[in-house]
């Protein structure tokens, strides 16, 4: 009997996500093993535990999933499986915390390639804005932006600290040229807003970051993406299944146009998906994190 | 290809049941994916992530299941799933905690089934006692029972406890349309002399109706134990009895033992676990559809 493809879900959280068992399930693993509250020390004992009770040819059908909460956490379970291998005898692994790295994909190769078709523009030189700077979506679009040459901004709407905090640590972790900054009210948000040539919008669901008066002020924006599916969208007059339509809220922004939350969504679940089925499908393993997953994106918008 | 059955299986506890895996895999879903010590305010989230990862065509494959080990909060959580949902992005749920909903669903239709047979009646106008009343699967059968048209009493040790069990019954479970009562255990003589039905749902190994009690039972027709272990919580009970008279008793009343209530459980936890599998709209079951399912499987079965 052929051996049945297995997923073993890592997961710091007390529990996994539905939403990546599902997607596992339909990308073809037969069988998902959740382990909650996984400790990353724990990694390297978990992972050499999956890798020697199948022969070789057993292990191609065995992978590891990482999710949780947190990029850096994430990243550093990543590495630390890596190590664990011991080849013949090693397996593939796909870190995705909360969805994060694939939502965060998504919406930058969307709003990449509205960039390019509408205005023949490209993130590098860009000015960039992250609303919801700080939270995994966030952290994760704000690093892709960044490394992709936009200068990029974390924006926190309580404290200058966190994000300013955010942008050190994660630009020291990734390379990247974050930097941050708050907006607790509309005329902050004006005055970071007035020369952005992209703002994304990662804050929490259901609320609306950026009203038609914050956008009216904006003076050279050119596209603006939005993962909130909940009404109110993150930002007024994108509505949720725009890929690249005129944004009209932005009435000194000629030629502005906004990537909506179901569009972003398509993608992210075709990306999540395809990259899933490629744990299945590989021949040499392969660690898959947000870097991987921005560049599988890029290829199917 | 067809997306594969999943069932998503909450519970408060720190592990399922495995009773409940079982059941869930011989039903026919593919993959049971336990998610373990959820709070009740963890519910929203959990569910929204698993209803927008799938079409809605690929969710009528996609179900929830609610374990943990108490009715009311079961039926919040039930309540709490079902508010979450976003059609048409929307999956069945189907809460059965400690398997309480379907072993009370299952006694009370056996219970219904040896009237009509040896009886010839129905629940409807009958008195009930519901003795060791204040558990899960005590307060689900008495409430079953009371919507079947049956006065039921409910009987602990301490008569508050009782009282309490019973307005719980009576508006989170009944919705004010019915009218359990409460009796403490010291006064069970005086009323088993007007009862028709006895349920016996206390802790394992505890006698609660006596034989004198039972010989000096004036109208006792039907009485039915969920106890397994011995001793009988109905003396001279069996746990194999299915309709078998009760012994010594005067009024010809017949007894049901666990088994045969575990069987009667079994198909309704089956059924419902199917139900969702075959449904074409989100279905959200607790101990009225296992109630209806338990008599329809005692309907194929005569």
């Amino acid at each position: 009997m052929p051996k049945r493809s297995i997923l073993h879900m890592f997961d710091p959280m007390p529990n996994n996500s539905p939403f990546d068992i599902n997607m596992a399930l339909d990308a073809g693993f037969d069988v998902l093993v959740p382990y909650s509250n996984v400790k990353l020390e724990s990694i390297h004992h978990l992972t050499q535990d999956a890798i020697f009770s199948r022969s070789p040819s057993g292990i191609k059908k065995t992978a590891i999933f990482i999710g949780g909460r947190d990029m850096g956490l994430a990243v550093d379970m990543l590495q630390a499986a890596k190590p664990a291998m011991v080849p013949p005898f090693e397996i593939s692994v796909f870190a995705d915390p909360s969805g994060a790295f694939t939502t965060a994909a998504a919406l930058v190769a969307c709003v990449e390639k509205a960039l390019k078709d509408q205005h023949g523009g490209a993130l590098a030189g860009s000015k960039a804005l992250v609303f919801g700077g700080t939270g995994p979506v966030g952290i994760a679009t704000g690093v892709i932006a960044s490394l992709a040459g936009a200068d990029t901004v974390l924006v926190d709407h309580l404290s200058v600290d966190s994000a300013n905090d955010a942008a050190k640590q994660y630009s020291r972790r990734f390379g990247a040229k974050l930097s941050g900054a708050v907006a607790h009210n509309d005329s902050e948000k004006i005055a970071l807003i007035a020369d952005a040539d992209i703002v994304f919008c990662t804050a929490k669901a259901g609320i609306r970051v950026l009203n038609a008066a914050v956008l009216a002020q904006a003076r050279r924006l050119k596209v603006a993406g939005d993962v909130n599916a909940v009404p109110p969208s993150g930002i007024e007059g994108i509505d949720v299944n725009a890929m690249a339509e005129p944004l009209t809220t932005a009435t000194e922004s000629a030629g502005a146009v906004g990537v909506g939350a179901l569009a972003v969504g398509n993608v992210k679940y075709k990306l999540q998906h395809e990259l899933l089925k490629s744990l299945l499908e590989t021949d040499e393993p392969v660690y898959i994190d947000f870097r991987d997953a921005f560049s599988k994106a890029r290829t199917l918008v | 290809m067809e997306k594969p059955f999943i069932l998503h299986m909450l519970t408060t506890a720190k592990n399922l049941s495995p009773f409940d895996v079982n059941m869930a895999m011989d039903a026919g879903w593919i993959s049971a994916v336990p998610y373990i010590n959820v709070e009740p305010s963890e519910v929203r989230g959990l569910v929204q992530d698993a209803i927008f990862s799938r079409s809605p065509k690929g969710l009528l494959r996609t179900a929830i299941f609610i374990g943990g080990r108490e009715t009311k909060q079961a039926m919040d959580m039930l309540k709490t799933a079902k508010n979450s949902m976003v059609p048409p992005f929307e999956v069945s749920v189907f809460a059965d905690p400690s398997g309480a909903f379907t072993t009370a669903a299952g006694m009370v239709a056996a219970v219904e089934r040896e009237l009509a047979d040896k009886f010839d009646t129905t629940l409807q106008g009958k008195t009930v006692l519901a003795l060791g009343g204040t558990g899960p699967v005590g307060q689900v059968a008495a409430v079953i029972a009371a919507q079947a048209g049956a006065h039921v009493r409910i009987i602990g040790r301490q008569l508050d406890k009782a009282q309490r069990t019973a307005e719980l019954c009576n508006d989170e479970f009944g919705d004010g349309k019915i009218d359990i009562s409460a009796g403490a255990d010291a006064d069970k003589a005086e009323y088993m002399k007007t009862a028709d039905i006895v349920f016996a749902t206390g802790a394992a190994g505890i006698e609660l109706l006596s034989a004198e009690l039972i010989a000096a039972a004036p109208q006792l027709k039907v009485a039915a134990d969920v106890n397994a272990v011995p001793p009988a919580g109905i003396a001279g009970l069996d746990a194999f009895d299915n309709g078998k008279p009760l012994e010594g008793s005067n009024s010809g009343a017949v007894g049901i033992g666990a088994l045969a209530i575990g069987n009667i459980k079994y198909q309704a936890q089956s059924r419902l676990l199917k139900r969702m599998l075959e449904s074409d709209k989100a279905l959200f079951l607790h101990f009225e559809h296992a109630f209806e399912v338990a008599r329809e499987f005692i309907k194929t079965a005569n």
